[in-house]
């Protein structure tokens, strides 16, 4: 992760511009695949979600599981190193096997990002759900509802996360470590969804549409869901596609700390961590789970770099 | 300006208050018992009950929190009788398992953070903004294209990573730098310090650089666009007073506002360079002490984090005002 | 010189021993001091005498715990006492640390005939690091501020022994004095203990016995600014960061048989994680030429063989045992015939290569490790390759009942290292059809957890160091059923045998000492006999040093580890 520890959101300039149009799906969709990165990045996480969806059936194409230990693909009596070049990369293990333990790393990337997307995928989904409704809630209704979940939002901003969320996960017994994980990262990630929607909102409010509902009796309820929501859809889709890779940095931090999922569940983060001791004698221990984290945020940034301007025609090209 | 301050004063003042509660009521519900820790490994039932007296363990949870408000404020007294240890207003709290007042502790280690945030700052302040204007200025060129690559690749790779490959390149394999060491004083040897701090600096840095490439890019790119300065154009006004005064200053307000709450969120941020590259920080302390469990330091660190943010969130939305004066007559 | 003849400790004082419940890490000291026993390679160049002068560069990842000797106990602090404090009696040095000499007393003792009362006589000449000559006052100060409750955290040995101790909370809040303790005059100090303690001048070793300046100083006063009776003192401390030693002016060599002294200063560097340490010991640049030690990550290992590394590096075997406890309390581990199951299962190889392969451990199948006096070699559940026998495992299983296996959850530390164990085990132990869920306890916190009974679960994983070496500060903590405690308990297994019990008495009694330390062996088989725990590897402290180090020997009085006292420098520039 870029900032060390902090969720990551992208700002998105000012946030009183105009809110990013709602533009029918299939035409995102196909402006997206016109751009070429965009497309990559399209790619990209598909392939991932598709490999974390069949983990399972990967790991037993390559024979083995991501636990099993191999005492054969390793030298013990050098520490634990493993045998051959490319740090065992062959035939028997696509991707060569972890030191010491012998694990497939072929198995153990797929299972991680199994853990890593679930975790990360999960902590968007809620963030953005609670980050929408606040900033809807407080946006629309503004007075007493504004200013209690805006120092609400402050108090929670202000919370220095990654401390304290060291502190809370090495306090807490291990046992349903990832779900754990979800609610730390939710807790501590929706105040910027909520703010970002907060803003969109209070410009959403003055604009003629929303007036005349106002003025034709509708409820409050029926005017935030039906006219404010669906012109949120572009800063929504933008913000949980730009929230993704920061929950799965922050993830692969936490595990990288030693507070994310327990062992022997696989973890990139936990991967990189181990593979700190290793990276002169076997490189590609390190280079391995280091580079698909790189990819995997990196796919998801550009594809919300496009996203956004795809959806805002009327903002600068990227 | 004033009303408005003392208003955002008031409210800072209870976000504050929330989090020594807060903190206070984790800590207290979920640490296992200090006095074991504190106790040592030749740990007898009735040890623990004398350290738990000395330490205020068997009181009420809420005479507890009231014993470290007082402390904050007037300073108070660990224990009783000739051993007791006074600890002086600002009372953090004070360390059994060191011995020391966390203060004390902190206030050691704060250079070594200082130096580290603000070298990082100063270097990714320059590198990002200019990189975002030049970017901005030069649209669609290769120096665009090139800037925005880097700052995609900089946001994207962790970077605990960034820091073992620099460490592994710089260090061991060219040899072109030493190994880190933090006790180098800055007059004490110019050179050495440097040579410390350069790549807890750069790892710092990278990722922030390239947030606020892209953010400063946007940004410039936005109000250009905007009519004020499509009109200022037309109008014949020269490139660089148009950038400058119209264009630089307006865009500055966000990048101002996210470098606010970024600073002072390096606490938590310099944890990991810290950590990596043996700084003897805060960041590593609070690290170190939640390995060994040394709550009063944990509880003391999560407080001046919590309160840099908010001090850095009141001088930003000031400076914001100033900024922008579409912002001040709003008030 | 002393013989080591058999220490009567009492069960209680047994239960005390807590070095011993720290991890071979701990025990051993992070990477800085370190000395072991006997055989094991030290590369010849570390093995020459080194010159007088010079600064010792030491890099530490974790800062002491305390510098009030009161307080440290663990094998990294106590072997930096050595540097700064003296006691009446202190282990020979180096190879030689099973024995012991007079440090600041004259000779061993002079006990009564029924050895409960001890009489040392102070050596001339000797002072604090101001110059002020230490007497018995000063000692007696040491010994009784570790009964304040605040400073009771070390070595508890005084504790133990004294006679009329009951109540007694120190010298501080009305600063009564010790009646057991008598100091005729500034020369002479007597002990009167509540038993027979043949090797009292073994116990006088302890850091609780280091004098301190009589009526001076609180608690928390010496964990700040120590006192030094020793050759170096404290010159500047910045916890987290440096500590430095430099000579102590009025250190008196004359009166010093141990500690050569050589170089002119130390300086130790807090902070250094493991991963950098390694690679500094291996780049050998700059300031890290004079670096003593820094202990081999299994990565490294294979960087060893390298031209310019080989030279110094440095491994002995400890005189520590990595061991499974068992739980005998709990469900299908309260069987005999569920335990062995275990055993059998186990892969002990799989953990040797976990722990670091096989330069780094041992395997064993015993409980005292194989340098100490008076162990015995045998297998009770012998497997090929010492690789498990999950077949064997299996039908002792369904024998007990449990032909589909069980589920057991076991304890691990939060060390990747420990947790690479507890992988390793759970992977032998699930072909016999026994699943092993993992407690990752924070590190902090997992003696706590493991040393109480009502939080304690099914098995751990831990270490066990001898606080001195012998026998019988091994196998009794760990396995006599009279020292549980339901807080702070050392036998794991919470086995309680009559017929175990009985033998720790019987051999606690042996007066001649080689007759003891085969009792010791015997006792070692009968305990593994209801395999309350399976005895995993004996850890060898591999290290590399810089390239202008030298004196490296490795001591028994810190389980192996290299001793301080005698390091030095090749050459000074």
């Amino acid at each position: 992760m870029a900032t060390p520890g902090v969720l990551i959101v992208e700002t998105q300039g000012a946030t009183d511009r105009t809110p990013l149009a709602a533009a029918p799906r299939r035409g995102v969709l196909r402006a997206l695949l016109r751009r070429p990165a965009a497309a990559l990045s399209l790619g990209c996480i598909l392939v991932l979600v598709l490999m974390a969806v069949f983990a399972p059936v990967l790991s037993s194409l390559g024979g083995w599981s991501p636990y099993a230990f191999d005492p054969k693909a390793i030298d013990a009596d050098l520490g634990g190193v493993p045998l051959g070049p490319l740090g065992g990369a062959g035939a028997r293990h696509w991707f060569g096997v972890e030191p010491q333990s012998g694990r497939d790393i072929f198995a153990r990337i797929v299972t991680g990002a199994r853990v890593s997307i679930t975790i990360a995928v999960l902590a968007t989904a809620l963030t953005t759900a609670i980050g929408v409704l606040m900033g809807m809630v407080a946006g629309y209704l503004g007075g007493v509802a504004d200013q209690v979940i805006s120092r609400l939002m402050d108090f929670l901003m202000a919370f220095p996360a990654l401390i304290f969320m060291i502190a809370l996960l090495s306090a807490l017994p291990a046992g349903q470590r990832q779900y754990l994980l979800v609610v730390v990262l939710t807790f501590f990630g929706w105040p910027y969804t909520a703010r970002i929607v907060r803003g969109q909102t209070l410009a959403l409010k003055a604009r003629d549409f929303v007036e005349a509902a106002r003025s034709s009796g509708a409820s409050d309820g029926a005017v935030v869901l039906r006219e404010i929501l669906p012109n949120l859809r572009g800063t929504i889709l933008v913000l949980s596609t730009m929230s993704v890779p920061g929950f799965i940095g922050t993830e692969a931090g936490l595990s990288f700390l030693g507070i994310g999922v327990v062992p022997p569940t696989p973890s990139w983060g936990q991967m990189i961590a181990a593979s700190v001791s290793w990276y002169t004698v076997d490189p590609w221990y390190f280079v391995i789970p280091g580079l698909f984290l790189f990819v995997t945020v990196l796919s998801f940034t550009v594809l919300g770099d496009h996203l956004k301007s795809v959806l805002d025609p009327g903002g600068n090209p990227s | 300006m004033i009303p408005y301050l003392l208003r955002r004063s008031g409210a800072s003042v209870l976000v504050l208050f929330g989090i020594t509660l807060l903190t206070f009521v984790v800590f207290f519900a979920l640490s296992p018992d200090p006095a074991v820790t504190i106790c040592g490994k030749t740990c007898t039932p009735d040890r623990i009950e004398t350290i738990r007296g000395v330490l205020g363990l068997d009181q009420p949870f809420l005479t507890q929190y009231g014993h470290f408000l007082q402390g904050l404020f007037v300073g108070r007294r660990y224990g009783v009788g000739e051993n007791a240890v006074q600890c002086a207003a600002p009372c953090l709290g004070f360390s059994f398992q060191t011995n020391q007042p966390v203060l004390q502790m902190i206030a050691a280690r704060l250079p070594q953070t200082v130096t580290v945030a603000v070298g990082a700052a100063v270097l990714w302040l320059l590198v990002g903004v200019s990189g975002g204007l030049l970017g901005a200025i030069k649209r669609g060129t290769v120096w665009d294209k090139g800037a925005m690559l880097t700052a995609l690749g900089g946001i994207s790779l962790p970077n605990y990573f960034l820091a073992l490959l620099l460490q592994y390149v710089l260090v061991v394999r060219l040899q072109v730098l030493p190994f880190p060491d933090s006790s180098i004083g800055l007059t004490q040897d110019p050179v050495g310090w440097f040579e410390s701090y350069l790549m807890p600096w750069i790892v710092l840095a990278f990722g922030y650089a390239s947030l606020y490439l892209r953010l400063t890019r946007d940004t410039v790119l936005d109000t250009l666009s905007e009519n004020y300065v499509r009109t200022g154009r037309a109008k014949g006004l020269p490139r660089g007073l148009l950038l400058r005064r119209y264009a630089l200053r307006p865009s500055m307000a966000p990048v101002v506002t996210l470098f606010g709450m970024d600073f002072a969120g390096l606490l938590a941020g310099a944890l990991i360079a810290e950590t990596v590259f043996g700084i003897n920080g805060v960041g590593k302390l609070a690290a170190d002490s939640i390995a060994t469990n040394d709550q009063p330091v944990i509880m003391a660190v999560t407080l001046l984090a919590a309160l840099l943010v908010v001090v850095g969130n009141m001088v930003v939305d000031v400076v914001y005002t100033l900024l922008d004066p579409r912002v001040r007559i709003s008030q | 010189m002393a013989s080591r003849r058999s220490v009567r400790l009492t069960l209680t004082g047994l239960a005390l021993l807590c070095s011993s419940a720290l991890t071979l890490t701990a025990c051993g000291g992070s990477g800085s001091s370190s000395t072991g026993t006997g055989t094991g390679s030290v590369s010849s160049s570390l093995s020459g005498t080194p010159v007088k002068g010079g600064t010792v560069e030491v890099l530490a990842d974790a800062n002491f715990s305390h510098l009030d000797p009161a307080l440290g106990f663990d094998g990294g602090v106590n072997n930096f006492y050595r540097l700064i404090y003296r006691t009446l009696v202190t282990s020979s040095p180096g190879t030689k640390g099973a024995t012991y000499e007079p440090d600041l007393a004259t000779d061993l003792g002079t006990p009564s005939d029924d050895a409960k009362v001890w009489k040392f006589t102070l050596k001339d000449g000797i002072t604090f690091q101001d110059g002020t000559p230490i007497t018995s006052a000063d000692v007696r100060f040491g010994v009784e501020r570790t009964f304040d409750p605040a400073l009771s955290a070390g070595s508890p040995y005084a504790r133990t022994y004294l006679a009329g101790t009951k109540g007694y909370t120190g010298p501080f809040n009305g600063g009564k004095h010790l009646s057991s303790i008598e100091t005729p005059d500034a020369k002479t100090i007597i002990f009167h203990l509540n038993q027979s303690v043949a090797d009292f001048a073994a116990v006088t070793a302890q850091n609780t016995f280091v004098p301190l300046p009589a009526g001076k100083g609180g608690t928390t006063t010496y964990d700040k600014k120590p006192v030094a009776s020793g050759p170096y003192q404290v010159d500047s401390y910045q916890p987290g960061s440096t500590l430095t030693l430099v000579r102590n002016p009025h250190f008196d060599p004359a009166t010093d048989t141990v500690r050569k002294a050589y170089p002119d200063k130390f300086e130790w560097r807090f902070g250094i994680d493991d991963s950098t340490a390694n690679e500094r010991a291996l780049a050998d640049q700059g300031e890290d030429k004079n670096q003593a030690g820094v202990v081999v990550q299994p990565s490294s290992i294979a960087r060893l063989s390298q031209p310019g590394v080989t030279g110094r590096t440095f491994q002995a075997p400890t005189t520590c045992t990595t061991y499974l406890g068992l739980n005998t309390t709990k469900g299908p581990l309260k069987k005999l015939a569920v335990r062995q199951a275990v055993s059998y299962a186990v892969d002990k190889k799989q953990v040797q290569t976990a722990t670091g392969g096989s330069k780094k451990a041992t395997i064993v199948s015993t409980m005292l490790p194989p340098t100490l006096a008076g162990h015995k070699d045998f297998d009770l559940y012998p497997s090929p390759d010492s690789s498990g026998d999950p077949a064997k495992a299996k039908q002792l299983l369904s024998e007990a009942g449990y032909p589909n296996g069980f589920t057991m959850t076991l304890d691990i530390r939060n060390l990747p290292a420990m947790q690479a164990q507890a992988e390793a085990l759970q992977q032998s132990l699930l072909k016999a059809g026994i699943t092993v869920k993992l407690n990752v306890i924070d590190s902090a916190t997992y003696y706590e957890v493991i040393g109480t009974t009502s939080q304690q679960h099914d098995a751990a994983i831990t270490g066990w160091c001898p606080d001195w070496p012998s026998g019988r500060s091994f196998l009794p903590p760990l396995f006599d059923g009279r020292t549980i405690t339901s807080k702070g308990n050392s036998n794991l297994a919470q086995i309680d045998d009559p017929a175990i019990n009985a033998a720790v008495d019987k051999v606690n009694a042996t007066p001649s000492v080689e007759a003891a330390n085969a009792g010791y062996g015997d006792l070692d088989e009968l305990i593994l006999k209801q395999a309350p725990v399976v005895p995993l590897n004996v850890e060898n402290t591999v290290q590399v040093f810089g390239s202008n180090v030298t004196g490296v020997q490795s001591t028994p009085a810190f389980s192996g580890f290299p001793d301080l006292v005698l390091v030095g420098l090749k050459k000074v520039e």
